[in-house]
């Protein structure tokens, strides 16, 4: 274990911690088709710093940049063989609603890019979210390790959704291709899933939460190989649940007191 | 029984000061100050410009006339100021050179009511705090258990040599204390010899591990947690010296072993001196040349700005002043704009009472009480929560917004 030395951060530390995290599946991703890459994220970047220019404006606020990690998920996630008004549109809604109108980074309690892509795959049916490959599961693995060290993902999380996917598939398929399986949800399981405005706040919490993201995962994607939907779907139920889930976890514990009490 | 804290913050960039109390620092002025007993409001029984003896009573609790504050030495009371609403701001004494010497003369700790009454008029009563809340207590109030703090803090002086050739005396106080409970007297310390003998009355639990492990909430939660509505007090080891030297000999004792350290001194030690010593008096020739520090009273985490020593404190830091404008600039920025709550794993390890740290944290930046207690707000005071404002991507000041909870439950509960 890491005696981890606590450290002062803030929310701009924060950010570029994910940004860092985001670069390697970005660079990867970006590779792969480096024209339609960048027009999506040059429109994904321009989306999300719009609206927060125009929140902080309206707030007489100096606006944040926050957006940046939301626009690069988003990008790596969007296919770029679609119409980018489409992506726009679906990020403006993503970001304002499950971010800036709750006052700005952290306040809001789903993960804007889990909102964006939710909302990009029910408004248009046509649209199919990218494939998570392996060469972007391995350039996750870096950024993943960086995060749980700075403490901005938890482990348990990590841990009782793979354990949860994992049950759950045992359960439905005949054959578990887990390495297929990890590499299909380790990008989206890192950023979206354990996003730690959207996850439940309290260890036990965090337990219950993975699982339930685990066993959604399989549900919604139904088939052997988690789809890149399937995935995001659950992360979006799973994390409306999350306080739901905390709510309950502080009831059980203030119970503690009581029986201590008798 | 040894407990060991893992939560908090481990002592590692703190330089250890040397050991040896070798050094007496008397101050030009002391003082009692108001920010120690918030909401206290006096009825003085001094004057400005009145010669006062050591340990003679400053002013009196004006909810409790029993509860006397007393001066730290003699001199003469230079400056007496009011804070909001008549509470107590600051009263000032300008230390004179000459000593009273007066005959010693033990006194009557055989009952309850003796004992209370030798404390509170003679000036040791503030020393005892009530958890929950960590406020003087009551003058009739009885706790189900007294923990004395005697653990070595990081960057604190060791209680051990302090203690060395005052063995008997702090039994003594100990044994004071029992009288004022019905439960037990637990003197909690660091790994080694017990520092005070034990009997069926008074226990004694070590802790080590993190920096965490020298806070009393720290020490009540994990022996005897006070959220399911108990009340324990805590006091100070030197506290518990000063109580057993005055029933002893008679006489008040504001004798104080204070730890100066920070990246401004040019040596970190422990001086003795007394308590409310203006804090600039006793640390100045110890600084670093041409340094203009900025002095914080307490550890070095939860430590707030002041010019005099604080009651309940045993160390001091020195600090440089930010003096750029862009630094400045920054603190004034980061202090109007309020960020959110990240809740991250560091939170999580951070404190060592058994809360849940962030639904807690979002209670408080809230205000909502009746969650906080839920939570097990009540455990903790100020000290304990100021690792959370440290960490805490909202740069909330999670310590005040305690405060704030706190004021109200009580509100509630009286």
């Amino acid at each position: 274990m890491i005696a981890a030395r606590p450290f002062r951060t803030n929310l701009a530390g924060v950010t570029l911690a994910q940004v860092a995290a985001l670069v390697a599946p970005s660079v990867v991703t970006g590779l792969a088709d480096p024209v339609g890459y960048a027009l999506v994220l040059a429109t994904a970047l321009l989306t999300v710093w719009f609206w927060e220019g125009l929140f902080a404006a309206v707030r007489k606020r100096s606006p944040g940049g926050h957006g940046i990690t939301t626009a690069l998920i988003v990008s790596i996630l969007a296919p770029s063989d679609h119409a980018l008004w489409q992506l726009a549109l679906a990020l403006s809604l993503g970001v304002v609603l499950a971010e800036l109108v709750f006052g700005g980074r952290g306040f809001g309690f789903l993960s804007p890019a889990v909102v964006a892509a939710s909302l990009l795959v029910f408004s248009f049916p046509e649209v199919a979210l990218v494939p998570s490959t392996t060469n972007v599961a391995i350039a996750t693995i870096p950024g993943a390790v960086l995060l749980l060290f700075l403490g901005l993902i938890s482990w348990r999380v990590l841990l009782s959704t793979a354990v949860g996917t994992a049950t759950f598939l045992v359960l439905t398929v005949d054959v578990l291709d887990a390495p297929t399986v990890a590499a299909a949800i380790a990008f989206c399981l890192v950023f979206l899933v354990c996003d730690p405005t959207a996850a439940s706040a309290t260890n036990p919490g965090r337990w219950i939460y993975g699982l339930l993201a685990g066993g959604l995962i399989v549900l919604f994607s139904g088939d052997p190989i988690p789809s890149t939907e399937g995935i995001v779907f659950a992360a979006l139920i799973a994390s409306i649940f999350a306080p739901l889930i905390d709510h309950l976890v502080v009831l059980a514990y203030a119970k503690r007191w009581k029986i201590a009490d008798a | 029984m040894h407990y060991t804290i893992r939560q908090g913050h481990w002592p590692s960039d703190v330089a250890a000061p040397v050991q040896a109390v070798d050094d007496i620092r008397l101050p030009e002025t002391a003082a009692v100050v108001g920010a120690d007993f918030p909401g206290l409001r006096p009825a003085f029984a001094v004057e400005h410009g009145d010669e006062v003896a050591a340990g003679q009573v400053l002013f009196t609790d004006r909810k409790h006339s029993q509860i006397a504050h007393v001066a730290p030495c003699a001199g003469t009371v230079t400056q007496i100021e009011y804070g909001p609403r008549r509470t107590l701001s600051a009263c000032v004494i300008k230390r004179a050179a000459r000593t009273t010497p007066r005959e010693s003369m033990p006194l009557d700790d055989s009952t309850d009511a003796s004992v209370r009454d030798v404390l509170q008029s003679r000036g040791m009563w503030p020393a005892l705090r009530t958890r929950p809340f960590g406020r003087t207590p009551a003058p009739d109030a009885r706790p189900d258990a007294i923990f004395v703090n005697a653990v070595h803090g990081t960057g604190a002086a060791d209680p051990a040599p302090v203690l060395q050739t005052q063995t008997e005396i702090f039994a003594k106080g100990a044994a004071v204390l029992t009288m004022l409970t019905d439960g037990l007297v637990h003197i909690c310390q660091s790994k080694g010899a017990p520092l005070c003998p034990i009997t069926n009355r008074i226990r004694v639990a070590t802790f080590g591990g993190t920096m965490a492990a020298a806070l009393a909430g720290t020490h009540i939660d994990r022996v005897y947690p006070v959220q399911s509505g108990r009340q324990v007090w805590t006091i100070g080891y030197q506290d518990v010296i000063a109580i057993g030297y005055l029933f002893v000999t008679g006489q008040y004792s504001a004798d104080r072993v204070v730890a100066i350290s920070g990246p401004l001194v040019k040596s970190p030690k422990p001086v003795q001196t007394i308590l409310g010593a203006r804090i600039a008096d006793i640390a100045a020739d110890n600084m670093i040349g041409g340094a203009n520090p900025v002095f914080r009273s307490g550890a070095p985490q939860g430590g707030r700005e002041a010019m005099f020593l604080g009651r309940f404190d045993t160390q001091i830091t020195a600090a440089a002043r930010a003096t750029s404008k862009a630094q400045a600039a920054r603190r004034s920025w980061f202090s109007t704009t309020q960020d959110a709550l990240i809740p991250t794993a560091s939170l999580e390890r951070a404190i060592a009472p058994r809360v849940l740290p962030v639904p807690l944290m979002r209670a408080l930046s809230v205000g909502d009480s009746e969650t906080a207690r839920r939570l097990g707000c009540l455990a903790l005071i100020e000290e304990d929560v100021a690792i959370l404002s440290r960490l805490c991507t909202s740069g909330a000041d999670y310590g005040v917004l305690l405060r704030q909870v706190l004021d109200e439950l009580m509100e509630d509960a009286a």
